[in-house]
């Protein structure tokens, strides 16, 4: 942790910590442009500076846009980004009763706590998990990403077939390009920029930044800040004594859903919603403007960033998008992440680490007093907003490789993810089996290779075989109740005969 | 198209889709179990992906007897605007390097400011000379992110 301190306290990383929680709260107050978008857009900016400064800032990126999230719900009912659209519920009926101040506060205050304990988190699994990723062969490997998209794919909304449809999908597009054991190409159609792959930043832009454009242009711009003082920011005695339950509990879900390959900010604020509102004397209140449906939902996606990063840094694993383009990241400036990244650069791990405090204090300091700045931009016409988003996007995406064939790309992922939406179709899962897929085939076949041919190798060794059951489990349990109709229902039947 | 439903039309687009991965993943070898050639995790992927989509349909065709209609996706919604913004962008795409990033992005912004919905000649004027401007400093002086130049040099 010294030397973590040493490395986060250098003027230039201070700095890039800042950038980057204040991008991230802007990113976070503006509907339409996520963290995932904002983060793709950055990236290239990083190539100029150190490692280590590249990581601080973008990570800032992720967890700032956490806390800004929350401004845009509560005040305008639109959340800034998708881990804040439950706070939505309950938040904006909030500022409808004159609280706007204490949710906004409690937002704050909460994310505070849950980002800090998420960081000890970090700091205390993180170590003793690397060395016991070691052990990891490909077998485990394979099972550990099978498990996370499994995990994800039943924890998305609608039926689980379409989920399970995405991620095969985003498993097909990660074939695209080049084989890396065999040397050869497939389904390049001989575009050169496709030989090294689809690749992540122009898909997730288009699925996440353009769509989400494209659907709201169809629908009436206006919107209505709601017109109200904000006063009195700091939460109350009553606001602690009614929220302190909520906020703890939001950051143990937060912190082991962000860690699971598959979990993340998003889910874990929608299970913290439904924990709270399950927990509570007066469920039938949710909705109406309970403080503990802020308080727990905003902590969760909190706590939630810190998990996120213990599969990045120690297994080399993206527990979701965001994960997945900081490994591309880590990748550019040539560092591999895994299990030796601790041993190898703990000026990068450790310095990150240290960082996020840094970045949750700025963030505090920020929120509470500069709400009045984010209203004011809350209230640029989105007729006015959107063209500069898509032209950040379409900027964004030729600059990867100065390359029209990835802004092409962009706008056709652009078109498929209004597709997806008009069907209801999930992107997540696509866009996680898109990162994972290349690892995943080289682990599937190179088990296969060391079990010459035999698929009992993922049964057989215990790790593996442990994550291949919680996926079955998680796979089989939605048919569970199905099948306690049905067995119901016969045995009904042959009674009355 | 109403004697179906949403799940039921975009199953059966997947359905296909799958299958044609799938046969065409065939002719990139799939090797053996002991020995997966190149084909084999596209060949996986395209088997799942209609797998997944027949169980949707089956699924979905329950939902159809037990009274499940087609939800509008366009109806109600101010869909020319999306047709209008996804035509900007593909012309954006493909005239970026003929026309130079000054003039591409002056143009792109002042369409879609008029186009969608419409603003003040000023405004529009305004907005992309000076979008056009801000972004030039800020992509191609600042991070230097080596923009095209058109016919006039920006």
């Amino acid at each position: 942790m010294v030397m973590g301190f040493q490395v986060a306290l250098q003027p230039a990383n201070l700095f890039f910590c800042f950038l980057g929680v204040l991008i991230g709260t802007l990113v976070g107050v503006l509907p339409g442009l996520g963290p995932v978008a904002a983060i793709s857009l950055l990236l290239p900016t990083t190539f100029h500076v150190t490692p280590v400064s590249a990581i601080i800032m973008l990570a800032g990126i992720y967890y700032g846009a956490m806390y800004g999230g929350s401004t845009t719900s509560i005040l305008v009912n639109i959340p800034g980004e998708a881990a804040s659209v439950v706070t939505c519920l309950d938040g904006y009926k909030m500022a409808r009763q004159g609280r706007a101040g204490p949710a906004l506060g409690i937002a704050a205050c909460g994310s505070f706590i849950a980002g800090t304990i998420g960081i000890i988190g970090l700091m205390l699994i993180a170590p003793p998990l690397a060395k016991m990723a070691l052990k990891f062969g490909p077998p485990e490997y394979f099972s550990l990403m099978v498990m996370g998209l499994t995990i994800l794919t039943f924890l998305a909304s609608g039926p689980m077939w379409k989920a399970l449809l995405m991620a095969a999908f985003g498993l097909f597009l990660g074939c695209i390009g080049m084989d890396t054991l065999m040397g050869a190409t497939r389904f390049t159609f001989d575009i050169v920029e496709l030989s090294d792959g689809i690749g992540l930043v122009p898909v997730v832009m288009g699925l996440f930044g353009i769509s989400e454009v494209l659907l709201n242009v169809e629908q009436s711009m206006e919107r209505s800040i709601f017109e109200t003082k904000i006063k009195n920011l700091l939460p109350t005695l009553r606001d602690w004594a009614d929220s302190l339950g909520a906020i703890f509990r939001g950051t143990v879900i937060g912190f082991f859903l962000g860690v699971l390959p598959g979990g993340g900010a998003v889910i874990s604020s929608f299970v913290s919603y439904a924990v709270e509102k399950k927990v509570s004397k007066y469920p039938e209140k949710f909705g109406t403007g309970v403080i503990q449906g802020v308080a727990g939902p905003e902590s969760a996606n909190n706590a939630a960033t810190g998990g996120a990063f213990i599969p990045l840094l120690t297994l080399g694993i993206p527990a979701n998008a965001v994960m997945a383009i900081l490994l591309g990241a880590l990748m550019i400036h040539g560092m591999q992440p895994g299990p030796m990244l601790v041993k190898e650069h703990p000026g990068l791990f450790w310095g990150a680490v240290t960082s996020m405090y840094l970045g949750n204090v700025m963030l505090l300091v920020l929120n509470l007093p500069l709400i009045g700045l984010w209203v004011k931009i809350l209230k640029v016409p989105y007729p006015i907003l959107f063209p500069l988003i898509l032209l950040f996007c379409l900027v964004g995406s030729y600059s990867l490789n100065n390359s029209i064939t990835e802004a092409l790309i962009m706008v056709i992922f652009g078109l498929i993810g209004y597709l997806f939406k008009k069907f209801e179709y999930e992107a997540a899962p696509l866009v996680l089996a898109l990162v994972l897929g290349p690892m995943m085939e080289t682990a599937l076949r190179r088990s296969l290779l060391l079990s010459a041919g035999d698929p009992m190798i993922f049964l057989t060794r215990p790790i593996s075989a442990a994550l291949m059951l919680i996926s079955f489990f998680l796979l089989a349990f939605p048919f569970v109740p199905w099948l306690k109709k049905k067995h119901a229902g016969l045995s009904q039947g042959e009674a009355k005969k | 198209m109403s004697r179906f439903i949403n799940d039921q039309v975009s199953a059966a687009v997947w359905l296909a889709l799958g299958l044609m991965l799938a046969i065409a993943s065939v002719r990139y070898g799939l090797g053996t179990l002991d020995s997966p050639g190149t084909g084999f995790m596209p060949f996986l992927a395209g088997l799942a992906i209609s797998l997944f989509s027949f169980i949707g349909m089956v699924q979905a065709t329950l939902k159809q007897k037990q009274g499940l209609r087609w939800k509008p996706t366009m109806r109600g919604y101010l869909w020319k605007r999306a047709l209008i913004v996804m035509a900007a962008l593909l012309a954006y795409a493909l005239l970026l390097k003929p026309l130079g990033f000054f003039l591409c992005t002056a143009l792109f912004i002042g369409f879609l400011l008029r186009a969608v919905q419409p603003q003040t000649w000023s405004v529009v004027i305004i907005g992309a000379m000076g979008t056009a401007a801000a972004a030039y400093g800020i992509f191609q002086i600042w991070l230097q992110a080596q923009l095209p130049k058109g016919p006039w040099g920006f």
